[in-house]
């Protein structure tokens, strides 16, 4: 193994490659087989408008304000060399322009009520972390999944990081929305023991038009993975008004499940948890107060998904009730 | 149907499978106030004299919520109770066979036999308090001891220190013994020791022993003939049938070895009623050990031979769960929300492995799942043993049950941890397969090992605010401890610590000066032959089950506020010592003014500190620590009878209890705040999961808190929702054997859910949940742990 991030120099450190990484989530079972460690990376080449992890989108840190935990200490503003903080009547003023996620407000807030979302961390870092659940994934078939954001924005060290995995015998997925480049994929795929793939819409304009990418990007992306032979699950986030309609979940399995290693198919129901966080990174949502779906329209598109001829057909997710 | 009442549907309840009769019978015990013609309520037996006592305060000693109550218990009971005749060379007696004869006249004549309505398992009456035979000269010694053990508990307990006391109950007799070779087996080989006894005490403790065995088996004739009589004016034909076999049954056993399903389940059942009876204690850890184990054969056999089928046995079997409930009427009058309602604990233990590892589970094993999941009970309280060997499909089931039974029905007890446990603290390594837990979770071998073990209660975190304030009390300023030096002058951490330890150890020896009185005094004045005589060890080496009597004993110290101290600890060194972002003079003024005016610092410390229970290497190196300190040093203590202390965690209901009573903490706790519970990290500070919190557990080494340790994790339902969740669940436990402690609780429920169960109780009224250990009816527990409950739940995963 690698020299440790501890005996690096600083210098070292800023040089060495690194990934920024916003989350890593453990006792994850929504996220591939088993029970597993979710790497969340931050980044993304995507921008769909009921994306569920905001704070995945841009690749650089960022603060979070939380209403609930502020005492109004104020050392935030204090210590805060880009003034780029004011403590309003009506909640935390942050000027996203001026910030520059040094992360000093969030270190000296006494009350957590300031989070600096992202971190830079070393592919043995990472690793380190990872393996502290080893005896969950050996007993369930678990292991690491790689998401985002989309993973991919940083392939290099999301290379690195899985043949590390690899090397110490760690199952891997690689969470992604087929929306990079396929050469990025083609760097990663050796070392991906299967693929989580996210085909959200089947018409080519919408597709483009919601989550700024070109369908045919995805289906490029699919085609390398099945020449690559890894297995592959597809999931379709159901969002009301934009994924839900029946022949939206025909046109994916059209092209779907044609693929040998297509092993499942999963459709995950619209949550609207993430409406907070939005609010904390001063972002607008434009879900907003959408409501959930019904049980009933999860059931009823699992079985359009069955009688399109997917196989292992699965929904997850809050409905209503 | 509204909404409310369709969430109440979801709650575990009883099964509508029960049969008629299992289903009536439920019903009539748990409606107690209807329930007029039967209440097993307390029965005092006196023998008439005016010193006589049939109450002991020390025996109640770790229930200091009933010390309100204890005055009264002293004086009325004695005044209620019925007068015992006795023969008249009684005084001329020793006090074993003077305690001996008053059982044996009290079961065989005066306590009530009371057969209900359908019932195939009987053994109605057995909360009872006897007379403690005390002549007026030992009736003098036994008040002034009970007097010097009120007065220093009261001490310890209003300051929040711990409490201490020689508890009945907390072992597992040797009934698969008494099955085998029945009482009269157990008489002949009484009698086969007096020849070789070598002094007269010990022929009269053998000849009590004979007694008291005596007396169960007049009890059961009693039983026998009550059958008979209801038989004979019975019109129903098949009851007639049942009585009649009831009769024959009664009048067989347990004076003779068991050899059917039915009779091994009466016997087994009369053998434990009269321990609860002889103790004059409803019962509390009063546990079967291996049940599946031990009366699989009888099963087997029956099945075999034709005589009984899988639904007849579990007629029985549901029958059979019935009964220990019926402890509970015991504290009727004195409210039914109170924590002692819902914990008796007379656990059962299922599946494990044998001698070689291989797994013991069995079809009797699968079928008391069964019946725990129909009958939606409190009592008796199942432990699953889970090992390496263990069948994925059996931990399925389990993940099954517990993802649909809000406060899972029972507590997964882990075999290899729980058994290094043992091996450390002393027992043969070529039995500790073979333990089974008592109480809660407490870990003993079966039929031979007393281990008290809830006896003695240490509030850890009193420990930390006695170091901060050199050896006083916070509040009232009054000397608890040594005076180990002003905080404020310590030069560094382990300056601290080493204060720290000297307070710890302060504490550890006072409760340990506690309990030795109620020891000795329990061995001299309070013994209990008919209990002795299913001990193995007692009848051998001449002395009582309360006086070191089986083969192996020990006293345990439950940790309360663990991991409270172990945040304390934390906090004061990282921010105090090694960030310096805090000064030792601004946390005990924060301190002794509860953090009024510093919210600012509070929050730095919940926040800025490790806490343990993360996998945070530096937390939880404190918290082993902390955990492996106290533990050893409380096992260089022994009784004077020779019973050596041990540690465990099970914290019971103190955590609410000394609360008030410590000051203001260091992790950024406000006085009042509840305690931590158990090896639980403190409320809400535990974020990362269940693979790290179970991580955590892990790496304090339990196995020097050999008893056994309480953990509780709450899930929200969601995340076990569906197949596929719950064979990762299922992998979750499997895995949590292997890096986790050594039991582990689980609540599956959100917090919406209990609040409405808190406005309509009636309609939440099996709601049951995990407290500590236990599980109770969320609406039969205080408010106050109710709310606490309702926070774990907003922390949940």
């Amino acid at each position: 193994m690698k020299s440790s991030p501890e005996n690096l120099t600083d210098s070292e450190f800023e040089g060495a490659l690194k990934g920024l990484i916003f989350n890593i989530q453990r006792f994850s079972i929504e996220d591939g087989p088993g029970i597993r460690s979710t790497v969340f990376m931050k980044g993304c080449s995507l921008r769909c408008p009921w994306c569920q992890n905001p704070e995945g989108l841009k690749k650089k840190q960022e603060i979070m304000w939380f209403e609930t935990r502020c005492i109004a200490a104020l050392e935030c503003v204090r210590v805060c060399a880009q003034d780029a903080l004011r403590l309003e009547p009506s909640g935390m003023l942050i000027d996203r322009g001026r910030c520059d996620g040094c992360g000093k407000c969030a270190e000296a807030c006494p009350t957590g009520a300031i989070e600096l979302v992202g971190r830079y961390y070393l592919p043995e870092e990472v690793l380190s972390e990872v393996v502290r659940d080893s005896a969950f994934y050996e007993n369930s078939g678990g292991g690491i999944t790689v998401s985002g954001g989309e993973p991919l924005v940083q392939h290099h060290f999301v290379k690195e990081f899985l043949r590390l995995c690899k090397e110490n015998r760690l199952h891997t997925a690689l969470d992604t929305s087929g929306g990079y480049e396929v050469e990025a994929l083609e760097e990663v795929l050796p070392f991906v023991d299967i693929v989580l793939l996210d085909v959200k819409v089947s018409d080519p304009e919408k597709h483009l038009e919601w989550t700024g990418i070109p369908l045919e990007l995805v289906t490029k992306n699919l085609k390398t993975i099945s020449e690559f032979g890894k297995p592959v699950w597809i999931r379709t986030p159901i969002i009301p008004g934009y994924t839900d309609a029946e022949e939206n979940i025909e046109g994916i399995l059209r092209f779907v499940s044609s693929l040998d290693n297509v092993q499942r198919y999963d459709l995950l129901a619209f949550n609207n948890t993430c409406a907070s966080k939005y609010k904390r990174l001063s972002m607008e949502w434009k879900l907003e107060g959408k409501p959930l779906l019904e049980h009933s329209k999860m059931e009823s598109l699992a079985r359009k998904a069955i009688s399109c001829g997917a196989k292992n057909v699965h929904w997850s997710g809050m409905t209503k009730s | 149907m509204n909404e409310s009442s369709q969430a109440a549907r979801e709650i575990w309840g009883p099964s509508q499978k029960l049969s008629e009769r299992v289903s009536r019978l439920r019903e009539e015990y748990a409606d107690i106030e209807s329930r007029k013609y039967f209440r097993n309520e307390l029965i005092p037996f006196s023998n008439g004299k005016g010193w006589d006592t049939v109450w002991s305060p020390s025996e109640w000693g770790v229930v200091p919520e009933l010390f309100q109550f204890q005055p009264a218990f002293l004086e009325t009971l004695p005044l209620a109770a019925k007068t015992v005749e006795l023969p008249g060379d009684f005084w001329d007696k020793p006090l074993i066979l003077r305690a001996a004869i008053f059982f044996r006249e009290v079961v065989s004549t005066y306590i009530p036999v009371r057969i209900l309505d359908g019932e195939l398992i009987v053994g109605g009456h057995f909360n009872a308090v006897l007379s403690r035979s005390l002549n007026k000269k030992e009736s003098r010694h036994w008040r002034k001891l009970t007097k010097k053990w009120i007065k220093l508990m009261g001490e310890l307990n209003s300051s929040g220190m711990g409490n201490a006391g020689a508890t009945p109950g907390h072992l597992i007799p040797d009934y698969p013994r008494a099955l085998r070779f029945g009482l009269d087996g157990l008489i002949s080989y009484f009698e086969g020791l007096k020849e070789n006894a070598a002094s007269k005490s010990h022929l009269d403790f053998l000849e009590a022993l004979v007694i008291s065995c005596e007396g169960a088996k007049a009890f059961s004739k009693r039983y026998s003939k009550e059958a008979e009589k209801l038989a004979s004016s019975c019109t129903d034909e098949r009851r007639r049938q049942e009585l009649g076999e009831i009769a024959r049954i009664c009048e067989k056993t347990p004076g003779k070895p068991a050899e059917t399903f039915h009779e091994a389940l009466q016997s087994l059942w009369f053998l434990h009623m009269l321990v609860m009876t002889q103790e004059s204690y409803p019962g509390p850890g009063l546990s079967f050990g291996r049940i599946d184990q031990y009366l699989f054969p009888y099963y087997k056999k029956d099945l075999e031979e034709g005589k009984l089928t899988r639904e007849w046995a579990k007629e029985l079997l549901e029958c059979f769960w019935i009964k220990p409930n019926y402890a509970y009427d015991f504290m009727h009058r004195v409210g039914r929300t109170r924590g002692i309602t819902s914990g008796y604990g007379q656990l059962v233990t299922l599946g494990g492995h044998g001698p070689n590892g291989e797994d013991v589970s069995n079809e009797l094993t699968w079928l008391m799942l069964e019946v725990i999941e129909e009958m939606n009970l409190l009592e008796p309280k199942p432990n699953v043993r889970i090992h390496k060997n263990t069948p994925p499909k059996l931990i399925l089931r389990l993940a099954g049950m517990v993802s649909s039974a809000q406060g899972s029905p029972f507590i997964l007890n882990f075999d290899e941890k729980s058994e290094a446990g043992l091996k450390w603290e002393g027992l043969p390594e070529e039995d500790v397969w073979d333990y089974a837990p008592v109480g809660c979770l407490e870990n003993t071998l079966q039929g031979n090992d007393r281990s008290g073990t809830v006896d003695v209660n240490i509030n850890l975190a009193k420990a930390v605010e006695l170091t901060l304030f050199n050896g006083k009390d916070a509040a009232s300023g009054k000397r608890l401890g040594p005076r180990t030096g002003d905080p404020k002058r310590f030069a560094d951490w382990n300056d601290f610590k080493e204060a720290f330890e000297e307070q710890l150890k302060s504490l550890i020896s006072k409760l340990v000066s506690l309990y030795n009185i109620s020891d000795g005094l329990r061995s001299k004045y309070e013994p209990t032959p008919y209990l002795s005589a299913l001990v193995r060890g007692c009848a051998e080496s001449g002395r009582d089950v309360t006086n070191a009597g089986p083969e192996h004993n020990y006293v345990t110290m439950e940790g309360v506020a663990f991991a409270t101290a172990a945040d304390s600890l934390a906090a004061i060194k990282k921010l105090v010592y090694e960030d310096k972002t805090v000064s030792m003079a601004e946390l005990t003024r924060a301190i002794r003014e509860n953090f009024e005016g510093n919210e600012k610092l509070r929050r730095l410390l919940l926040n800025k500190a490790p806490k343990y229970g993360n996998d945070d290497d530096y937390a939880d190196e404190v918290a082993r620590y902390l955990s492996r300190f106290w533990t050893q040093e409380a096992f260089k203590h022994q009784t004077p009878t020779g019973r050596r202390y041990r540690g465990g965690y099970l914290s019971w209901n103190y955590w609410v209890a000394y609360a008030p009573f410590t000051s203001a903490t260091p992790d950024g706790r406000h006085r009042g705040t509840f305690l931590s519970n158990g090896v639980c990290p403190v409320n809400g500070t535990d974020r990362n999961g269940p693979t790290a919190v179970a991580k955590s557990v892990g790496k304090l080494g339990l196995e020097t808190a050999p008893s056994g340790d309480s953990h509780t994790i709450s899930f929200n339902p969601s995340l076990l929702k569906g197949e596929e969740k719950i064979e990762k669940f299922a992998f979750y436990i499997k895995a949590y054997g292997e890096v986790g402690g050594t039991a582990l609780q689980i609540n599956v429920i959100d917090p919406e859910t209990l609040k409405e169960a808190q406005r309509k109780p009636v309609e939440y009224s099996n709601l049951l949940v995990r407290v500590t250990g236990y599980n109770a009816y969320f609406t039969t527990l205080g408010k106050e742990v109710q709310d606490e409950i309702i926070a774990r739940e907003s922390h949940g995963f």
